[in-house]
């Protein structure tokens, strides 16, 4: 290991361009022995980009990239992992149906005579391995069977096994409970401390302040900033990477509900993909002027939960309610008929044709109002269009653009655009802030309050909690297919509602556990 | 709007144009091209080549009115396969539809007496219900059991023929050596207007079906959906469009369009429902949609364009020697590199850099749902 200090990567003038898009100017990172060093800024900063490109993912187009004072220039990931460079992907690489332990030694197996593979020194490296840092794993589970913060770790000690010195976690914590994020810390610490280098890719401002040592900033491809974490505050890191100051939580004043359910879910039961009992008889409803935040971590139901509500999957027990409107399954027509606007999380395949032009992306749903017997009005519909594009601040958008060279945040304003003019009563966002920028999530948190303020009733699903507490007036927890909380926002903390998430309600004593350590091992 | 940006939106629009252009330019250039290096290769000119295969399809009006009679055709079948394409169904099955539809209209044609003006409709209309029927087939597999289209499509072709032959060979044959049904009565026939071709009257319907789809296309809320359909059929289910319903609409619209070929084969080429009268007409329209890049009115273009070197490949086989198969070479050069453009810029999203992982897949046309 280097000295500790010492700086192990330092990245110079790095340019890479994708045909004429730049994504990396001129920028400049150094990380060092021993430290957390994180990488911040909004998506399509180029974080990632960044770091693909010192893994070896990439070629770079200009610059310069020396580990440990030596010029490297890897041709693929495996010379970069064999420098002792690792990487935890966003989304994980892992074969489900292998072992823990097979997944850690997969294309780096230890073997005996006759290239037979060692499989107790394979199991016995990787449990060690894991205990030294607080990754507790059984080496034998397959994977397919644990939960992601362990499949998370599964990623690490595949990392640690190859020898990493310096190890790039890409946005980790973005599945993870808030009891998951900080064993995630802990463990970041430990081999911090044992003088690995750890790059922190995140967005989530609060984490970044509490784990890393180091914080360097991203915007539009440049390193526009990096400086010890101590003495930063969180709206000084927001303003970097944005440009400007802006709000993190939205102003709004006390909800006043009328008592009119527009929507009513009822023992609502539905199936997966997979066949597993996604929903398992939820209930609750949302009423005419108050904003409802369903958290969860990811893969708890909460998406065939909507879906079922929208009208794209069909549940097998239970109804729901829109407006007024009962049934056990409504098509999307009849639920939209009704009164429902639905913010789809899945911009890409579900709520947008990104090889349409915007107008065709803004009058679906709005036909009605566009024709004349079967006659369509395109102009009349590209006129409207061109008033949303304003109204709404979509950015580099024209009538006739193809919603496929928008940003994603462009995007989103352009479903909220069309969902939220349709003079319903009802507004379902679905991870309104997924794939935003700041500046954006602002304008599309005020746009959501102020449907509430108009008497609609709001619902919305999101996995980042910081999301759920600024906007929620009440908030219900789904943890495996169960709504297991119905909390009034004023009276809850993200602790309680942290624990929850992480399925803690089912111990007796949840209540009284102080340290997420003391939690009873998952291990299967 | 102000002049500034009626002007933007023009160039826009202009632009837009060019760039569709260019593939399939490009693909015709390219065929050219290798067509030429190949004629070069088996010991001919290739610049002597292709002037007389332009003469021979192009120049004076007994070539021209043979291009015609042979682009006739094509425009009803390269038009079904783009209706189907534009709503990402992929009708292979034209031959087949036109088959059926021939059949239909040879029938009509002799077993219905009545008088001209309600017989030609009756035919065409017999000849459009074929189709749809055939086509309903793989459009119900589809739609309702989610069977990949094109497997069917390919299956249902030779089974058209052998049972369109069964019934020209056996049970409906007129008497003769020949595989055919009787000869379909003189009210039913489509007026021809060339002594040196079969160039008849049903020019004038197909392109008039081409007028009529690209207006349907541009100018109705049906075809705005459809062509939703076909670029993200999701959307369009979430968007609340009936995408089951329209899908079959689409499916059967287009197998109809395919035995519309047929009808002009038999009531104005041939004069009777003849066994195997096709050279391919179904699988070449799959070319004329790819290069029309399914607009009603590049398929007129592109079914012109094979019609022409068509009829060019008669005469070239007869002033030179040089088989006429080498119109079906360039023929196949122009459907690789439109189906290599297809696949490079799908290649393009998949090498860009990673994005959100996807979620499962799901198929509104066959979800159990609508």
């Amino acid at each position: 290991m280097a000295e500790v200090g010492a700086d192990v990567v330092e990245m110079t003038h790095i340019a890479k361009r994708f045909d004429e898009l730049v994504a990396i100017h001129d920028a400049s990172l150094s990380i060092r022995a021993g430290e957390i060093h994180a990488l911040v800024g909004e998506n399509g900063a180029g974080k990632t980009t960044l770091m693909n490109v010192l893994y070896g993912l990439l070629p770079r187009d200009d610059g310069d990239i020396r580990l440990r004072g030596q010029s490297v220039s890897f041709r693929g990931p495996a010379e970069a992992i064999a420098a002792g460079i690792g990487m935890v992907p966003q989304h994980f690489k892992l074969a489900p149906s292998f072992t823990v332990a097979e997944n850690i030694i997969l294309g780096a197996e230890p073997v005996k005579s006759f290239a037979r593979i060692d499989r107790f020194r394979a199991e016995s490296q990787a449990a060690e391995l894991g205990h030294r840092f607080g990754l507790d794993l059984d080496p034998a589970a397959i994977v397919s069977t644990l939960p992601v913060g362990l499949r998370q770790r599964v990623e690490i000690l595949k990392a640690l096994f190859r020898d990493a010195g310096i190890l790039i976690l890409d946005e980790p914590t973005a599945v993870l409970t808030p009891q998951e994020t900080r064993e995630l810390f802990l463990t970041m610490r430990r081999l911090a401390d044992s003088g690995r280098s750890i790059i922190f890719i995140t967005h989530k401002l609060r984490e970044v302040l509490a784990v890393s040592d180091r914080i360097s900033v991203m915007r539009h491809g440049r390193i526009i900033s990096t400086a010890p974490s101590e003495g930063v505050t969180a709206q000084q890191l927001a303003s970097l990477m944005v440009g400007r100051s802006v709000l993190l939580r939205v102003d709004k004043s006390k909800a006043h509900p009328s008592a009119e359910r527009l929507l009513e879910v009822d023992g609502l039961t539905a199936i997966g993909d997979r066949g597993e009992t996604a929903v398992s008889s939820a209930s609750f409803s949302v009423r005419a002027g108050e904003i409802v935040g369903l958290a969860g971590v990811q893969g708890n139901g909460q998406d065939e939960l909507i879906e079922c509500i929208a009208g794209l999957r069909r549940p097998v027990a239970g109804s729901v309610s829109i407006c007024g409107t009962k049934a056990r399954h409504l098509e999307p027509r009849q639920s939209r008929d009704a009164g429902l606007a639905y913010i789809p999380s899945d911009r890409e395949r579900v709520g947008l044709s990104l090889t349409s032009q915007v107008w065709e992306n803004l009058s679906l749903g709005h036909l009605k109002a566009f024709s004349r017997g079967p006659i369509l009005l395109a102009n009349a519909a590209k006129r409207r269009a061109s008033g949303l594009i304003r109204k709404f601040d979509v950015r580099g958008a024209t009538d006739v653009t193809l919603a496929r060279s928008l940003s994603g945040g462009n995007q989103q304003k352009l479903q909220l655009a069309r969902e939220l003019t349709r003079g319903t009563r009802l507004v379902i966002a679905e991870q309104p802030s997924r794939g935003v920028d700041i500046g954006a999530i602002e304008a599309i948190h005020r746009i959501l309050v102020e449907m509430r303020d108009s008497g609609r009733g709001v619902f919305v699903i999101s996995a980042d909690l910081d999301e759920i507490f600024s906007l929620s007036d009440r908030i219900l927890v789904m943890y495996r297919g169960h709504i297991v909380a119905d909390l009034v926002a004023d009276d809850t903390d993200l602790e309680e509602v942290g624990r929850l998430m992480g399925g803690l309600h089912e111990e007796p004593n949840a209540a009284h556990a102080t340290s997420p350590r003391e939690r009873a091992p998952r291990v299967h | 709007m102000s002049i500034e940006a009626a002007a933007t939106w023009t160039s826009f629009t202009l632009a837009v144009f060019a760039r569709s252009l260019l593939a399939p330019v490009a693909a015709v250039g390219i065929a050219i091209v290798a067509g030429g290096v190949l004629v070069a290769a088996v010991g001919q000119n290739p610049f002597q080549v292709y002037a007389i295969l332009i003469k021979g399809g192009l120049v004076g009006w007994p070539n021209l009115s043979v291009a015609l009679q042979l682009t006739t055709p094509l425009i009803f079948t390269g038009l079904a396969v783009a209706m189907s394409f534009r709503a990402g169904l992929w009708n292979i099955g034209a031959e087949g539809q036109m088959l059926m539809g021939a059949l239909a209209a040879g029938i009509v044609g002799y077993a219905a007496p009545s008088p001209t003006i309600l017989h030609i409709p009756l035919c065409i209309a017999a000849a459009f219900v074929g189709g749809a029927l055939w086509a309903s087939v793989p459009a119900v597999l589809r739609v309702y059991l989610g069977v990949n289209e094109l497997v069917v499509c390919l299956m249902m072709n030779p089974i058209a023929l052998l049972l369109t032959g069964y019934v020209a060979a056996r049970a409906l044959k007129a008497p003769g050596p020949t595989n055919k049904l009787p000869d379909i009565l003189d009210t039913a026939v489509l007026p021809t207007f060339s002594l040196f071709s079969q160039l008849n009257a049903g020019i004038f319907i197909a392109l008039a079906c081409c007028a009529i789809v690209a207006f349907f296309n541009h100018a109705t809320v049906r075809g705005f959906e459809w062509k939703i359909i076909g670029l993200n059929p999701r959307f369009a289910h979430y968007g609340g469009i009936a995408v089951r319903r329209n899908a079959l609409a689409v499916f059967l619209a287009s197998g109809g369009v395919a035995g519309l070929a047929g009808s002009e084969q038999v009531l104005g080429v041939y004069k009777a429902f003849y066994d195997n009268f096709s050279p391919g007409y179904g699988f070449d329209g799959i070319a004329v949609a790819m290069l029309a890049k399914n607009s009603p009115i590049g398929v007129i273009l592109a079914a012109f364009l094979l019609g022409a070197l068509n009829a060019g490949s008669g005469i070239l086989q007869m002033e030179t020697g040089v088989s006429k198969y080498l119109v079906q070479v360039l023929q196949f050069i122009i459907v690789l590199v439109l189906a290599a453009e297809f696949s490079f810029s799908w290649l393009g999203n998949r090498r860009r850099p990673p994005a959100r992982s996807a979620a499962t897949e799901k198929d509104p046309m066959t979800e159990p749902s609508g």
